[in-house]
């Protein structure tokens, strides 16, 4: 029988309990790491509470996104329960404070299990301080108030698609607030705490010294809020003047460096409020009923507004291509500035079938022209011509070397690549049709930044450059972390070859009678350019409708060029009253935004005297003056005047000192005279010439001003808008705004 | 047992040696473990008092309590070990009777939780009359075992009047059901029968037949499955089945060599079910790290080694086999117990003597403790180090 308790004694007292270490050294020695790991994966909650994120900027360091701390509202059913806090008065209270809902906010109080229920996300600091009063003043422990942090975008919806916008969690969703969120949010704003099987936090424990605690960085770009500004003002202008359908984009860029300076892509949405659509969209949903229907145009309607056009769609480019296929010619000596090209207005080409081949845009012809008069015409038949002299092999190596078969690598989500021909098929010899296409930009697809770079390494001395946004990352302290140096890809074309593409650009737009870019003129201001207009065969197979993607792309100052921009309008209405063309849509638009743009970048002016003569004067101050001195005045600086009354001295002038108006603009001078107060209907100018349109209102009383930009007289030089709609009843005095535009239908043409 | 039988007296006579002194390393060793229980029960029960409205939220509720029944229970132990062995011996009887209306009454009378019926409750103490049916068993077998020890070789003698008494007890346990304190019930009876001298092709032959059932109750009664699969498996189902099991598995992982420290194990935050009752060695795993919880496993062998010791060096026979039957009983409950949380064996619900949360239980825990006090006062040899001169004069005293 001992001997049994000794076995016994063996087995349970000894035996068992090596078996047992053993187990536990197994699992808390040999598989710790594996439990551990675990174990505190499901005992940890993360939460981003990044009041850290950094901000961004523009290159002048205006704030372009920012965040703030915002409170989170949030209750806990369980806890109300808990302590006996009345649900009702809870729910009325907080649906008062917070503008929420009564009834939903009674349903979360019911679900009593619940320790965590969000109420509102994100209110401002004086909604969270009431709620706090609130809950101070009942003593509730069922009412929490959790930090957070919202972001704001002081600029609302400019440089949208540039900037982008973040989450409920405050991490990007779009634009450099998707592409930069890691810098952005740095290691910091997220706090990594211990929670219960519950959810909410430990008790006891702070687990929050997990991660070091570090602000996120903040984003310079190299985006220009003035010139970002002018671009979106002219692009919006043109979309509205020209009927545009489906969205415009625009890029400008320092083509020296490759910065981006403005970036626009419409339809614009508010950063603050991005969820939200257009009215026009909203018009639409009203229309129906159907719930799947509204839904469906809502969400179409978002990822619409969100698609950035400048980097996220393909194209075709059209012929603001051509300068590509000159400037390989030029580089390769098969062609020089003076050689010559006939256009009979058509060319066959080995692999058109039977009498197929290709018209010009002009069925006629354009005749003899220099390299620089096919640039000019926008020739397609000489382009065809040109590319052949290249050679196929050629051509497509100068494709590949200005970048069109890579993407940029800018720094935004979503980057579209573009679509070329294989290079085999493309370099058949017995069948040229691809590269007749190429040559005049058909039937390829690129991203308009892709061009944008081209046509940068085709005026800056033929440096392809690295295109970018993110100029510079600033710590917390403002102190520099990284800056971004301009990239040299590669050296497509030679010095001698860009100055010479830049010379015959400048006369695409300078050419008062044969350029197709002359809308482009900006006067006192070198710009060059080349206009392209496209269809979009893709849209046209399905609807059966010629759609036109209208372009320009334009560069200044042409002695030295600094900046490129391209604007893109997509699908323009054919009844807006302007025939649908680069020339005739794309270049204004670019001239105008140059208008405003080289003077801000210190671009100086030289006026020729035919511009001097025809530029917007200030009228001097002449009340007090003796008549004669005020006309003297008046003529001397190239004005004119009508004096009403016989007194010797001028009582009053209309317009007022230091308004701006058109030259030769008829002054009127009271001298012992009262005005009659009666008001003026402002005349419908559209179609008016220059001369026709001032001395029209002269007659009124009223004046206009240019936008100093087309100043030429020309008899196809008219108003194509006015900043006063016709039949406004205005005083007299008042000064219109209007546009020119040449409307000479000679170079009316899809080119 | 050929040698020793003559050694043991049938019964022990007082009045010839009178009472000694009690065992002081048991003692010290049952202090010890019970104070570091009480300790752990505080750290493992807060967050879930905390939390739960049954506790209005008091983070010390169950500790308090748990300090209270040792406090009280240390008292009773010590009271316990007051009474001589034949004390218990006279009432084994009366207590089986006891318990077995108990077993049949908690039937009635009990209440129900998670689908059966084990516990009475008075005011806010509940009571497992399962827990006195171990000791009862003991008692009585023990006095069955010293009734046929000539005969205990024989089926009729050493091993039916066993499987009657353990027959009734098992089967009252399954109708509440109670399968971990049926399992203990098997097991303590075959202890008594193999110390008892019962010949061991019964125990081959018992092993056989409770395999045979197993595999029945598994595969064709379907009883347990799950509680077998998830032992093989805990991972195949963590937010069910295994959950439990995985659970104890990430805080004893967790723990590492060191642990994280008294306190500050983050498990029982909700996470580990039964944190301050069954799971609660998980916890001690997790917070002392494999260097404490070895070191308390060690504490328990010590004290069960002591507890065997002291049996092998009893002076009659029904204290030798009640001081082996409570040792093994105490062998048993913290074998399983720790095998169960290290998923080394099918879950099943047995408590950590000492550590688990739960008055009652304790004070049992502690009482049986007191009958082993009470054994070893009559126990010359039990102090470990001593004169060899006196040594010898005590053996001269026990072959007396």
């Amino acid at each position: 029988m001992l001997r049994r308790t000794l076995v016994l004694l063996i087995v349970c007292g000894i035996a068992a309990f090596l078996v047992l270490i053993g187990k536990l050294f197994d699992l808390q020695i040999l598989h710790h790491k594996q439990y551990e790991t675990a174990a505190i994966d499901q005992q940890v909650r993360e939460t981003a509470l990044d009041t850290g994120r950094g901000s961004i900027y523009d290159r002048n360091m205006n704030i372009l996104a920012m965040s703030a701390s915002a409170d989170t509202i949030y209750i806990s059913p369980a806890e109300i329960k808990m302590y006996n806090e009345d649900p009702v008065m809870i729910a009325q209270n907080l649906s008062r404070i917070l503008g929420a809902d009564y009834g939903k906010i009674m349903e979360m109080t019911q679900d009593t299990k619940s320790w965590y229920k969000t109420v509102a996300r994100k209110v401002e600091q004086d909604v969270s301080d009431a709620v706090r009063e609130f809950k101070n003043e009942y003593n509730l422990k069922g009412v929490k108030i959790e930090a957070d942090s919202k972001r704001y975008y002081p600029y609302g919806s400019l440089a949208c698609h540039v900037v982008g916008f973040v989450g409920y969690e405050n991490s990007g969703l779009a634009g450099l607030e998707l592409s930069m969120n890691s810098v952005l949010t740095g290691s910091a704003g997220r706090v990594v705490r211990a929670k219960n099987a519950y959810g909410t936090d430990m008790l006891y424990t702070k687990f929050e010294d997990y991660v070091d605690a570090e602000d996120g960085y903040s984003v310079v770009t190299t985006i220009d809020r003035t010139i970002q500004y002018y671009m979106e003002k002219h692009l919006k202008q043109a979309v509205e003047d020209y009927g545009v359908r489906d969205g415009a984009a625009a890029i400008a860029m320092n083509v020296k460096t490759g910065e981006i300076l403005g970036m626009v892509s419409l339809d614009n949405f508010d950063l603050n409020n991005f969820q939200e659509v257009s009215d026009r969209v909203k018009e639409e949903m009203a229309e129906t009923t159907d719930e799947v229907v509204r839904k469906t145009i809502f969400q179409k309607a978002q990822q619409d507004q969100w698609r950035n056009k400048a980097v996220e769609e393909m194209y075709e480019p059209g012929s603001t291509f051509k300068p590509i296929t000159v400037a390989m010619a030029l580089e390769e000596g098969v062609v020089t500035e003076d050689s010559g090209f006939y256009c009979g207005g058509f060319i066959q080409v080995p692999g058109d079938m039977g009498d197929n081949g290709r018209h010009c845009w002009k069925r006629e012809g354009h005749g003899m022209q220099t390299l620089t008069e096919c640039l000019q015409h926008s020739c397609n038949v000489a382009m065809i011509q040109i590319a052949q002299k290249v050679g196929a092999e050629k051509y497509y190596e100068y494709v590949d070397a200005f970048g069109f078969n890579d993407k940029t690598g800018i720094e935004l989500s979503g980057e579209a690549g573009s679509l070329w021909w294989d290079k085999e098929l493309f370099c058949n010899p017995y069948n040229q049709t691809q590269l007749a296409a190429a040559s005049f930009g058909q039937t390829f697809n690129i991203t308009p930044l892709q061009l944008v770079r081209a046509i940068s390494a085709v005026v800056n001395g033929g440096y392809l450059m690295e295109p970018y946004l993110v100029k510079e990352i600033v710590n917390a302290e403002g102190q520099t972390v990284s800056k971004t140096e301009p990239t040299v890809i590669r050296q497509v074309i030679s010095k001698e070859t860009s100055s010479a593409m830049c010379r015959m650009l400048e006369q695409v737009v300078c050419d008062r009678k044969e350029g197709t870019g002359k809308n482009a003129y900006v006067a006192g201001y070198r710009v060059g350019g080349k206009t392209g207009t496209s269809t979009d065969t893709v849209r046209e197979a399905q609807t059966g409708e010629k759609e036109y993607i209208v372009s320009f792309i334009g560069v200044a100052p042409m002695d030295d060029p600094q900046i490129c921009i391209l604007v893109l309008l997509d699908n323009p209405d054919e009844a807006c009253g302007v025939y649908v063309s680069g020339g005739n849509m794309g270049a204004p638009t670019v001239g105008g935004m140059m208008a405003d743009i080289l003077p801000y970048l210190g671009v100086e002016a030289n006026y020729t005297e035919q511009e001097l003569e025809f530029m917007d004067r200030s009228v001097p101050n002449l009340v007090g003056l003796p008549v004669e001195i005020a006309q003297q005045r008046l003529i001397e600086q190239g004005l004119t005047y009508r004096v009403i009354g016989d007194g010797s001295e001028i009582t009053l002038q209309m317009p007022d000192a230091n308004s701006v108006v058109a030259a030769q603009s008829q002054i009127v001078l009271f001298a012992d005279r009262e005005p009659s107060e009666d008001l003026e209907e402002v005349p419908n100018l559209t179609g008016l010439s220059y001369d026709i349109a001032r001395q029209r209102m002269g007659y009124q009383a009223l004046f206009i001003n240019t936008d100093s930009r087309t100043l030429y007289d020309s008899q196809t030089v008219v108003v194509t808008h006015q900043s006063v709609e016709p039949g406004e009843k205005v005083p007299h005095g008042t000064v219109v705004r209007v546009t020119l535009t040449d409307t000479d239908t000679s170079t009316n043409g899809r080119y | 047992m050929e040698y020793s039988e003559n050694r043991l007296a049938d019964y022990s006579d007082d009045s010839s040696i009178g009472r000694g002194s009690i065992d002081v390393p048991f003692l010290l060793l049952v202090l010890l473990l019970l104070t570091i229980g009480v300790v752990m029960v505080l750290s493992a029960s807060f967050a879930r008092a905390y939390y739960s409205a049954a506790t209005k939220h008091n983070p010390t509720y169950y500790f308090t309590r748990q300090l209270f029944f040792a406090v009280t229970g240390v008292a009773i132990m010590l009271l316990a070990s007051r009474f001589p062995i034949n004390f218990y011996r006279r009432f084994s009887g009366v207590l089986l009777l006891f318990s077995i209306v108990m077993l049949l009454l908690v039937l009635v009378g009990g209440v129900r939780a998670n689908g059966a019926r084990r516990w009475f409750q008075v005011a806010s103490i509940t009571f497992q009359p399962s827990e006195i049916a171990k000791i009862a068993v003991i008692l009585f077998e023990a006095q069955l075992i010293c009734r046929y020890k000539e005969k205990m070789g024989t089926f009729r003698y050493g091993v039916l009047p066993f499987a009657v008494v353990a027959g009734i007890i098992i089967g009252l346990l399954i109708l509440e059901p109670h399968l971990s304190a049926s399992i203990i019930i098997v097991l303590i009876t075959g202890v008594m029968m193999f110390v008892g001298g019962t010949r061991l092709i019964w125990f081959g032959l018992g092993i056989g037949a409770v395999g045979l059932g197993g595999v029945i109750a598994i595969n064709v009664l379907h009883y347990s499955g799950e509680r077998v699969s998830a032992w093989l498996d805990p991972f195949a189902d963590t937010s069910d089945t295994g959950y439990q099991i995985v659970q104890s598995l990430y805080a004893i992982g967790s723990g590492g060599l060191s642990g994280l420290g008294l306190g500050n194990g983050r498990q029982k935050y909700l996470y580990l079910p039964e944190e301050h009752n069954d799971f609660i060695f998980s916890v001690v795993c997790e917070e002392l790290g494999f260097i404490g919880a070895t070191v308390i496993l060690i504490l328990f062998a010590l004290l069960i080694a002591r507890g065997f010791w002291l049996a092998m060096h009893c002076r009659d026979r029904y204290s030798f086999l009640v001081c082996s039957g409570v040792t093994a009983l105490l062998a048993i409950q913290v074998i399983l117990n720790v095998a169960v949380v290290t998923n080394l064996i099918p879950c099943t619900g047995i408590s950590l003597p000492f550590f688990s949360y739960g008055g009652t239980a304790l004070w049992l825990q502690l009482a049986e403790m007191g009958v082993i006090l009470s054994i070893s006062r009559d126990i010359p040899e039990k102090k470990f180090i001593k004169p060899r001169r006196k040594q010898t004069a005590n053996t001269d005293k026990a072959g007396a």
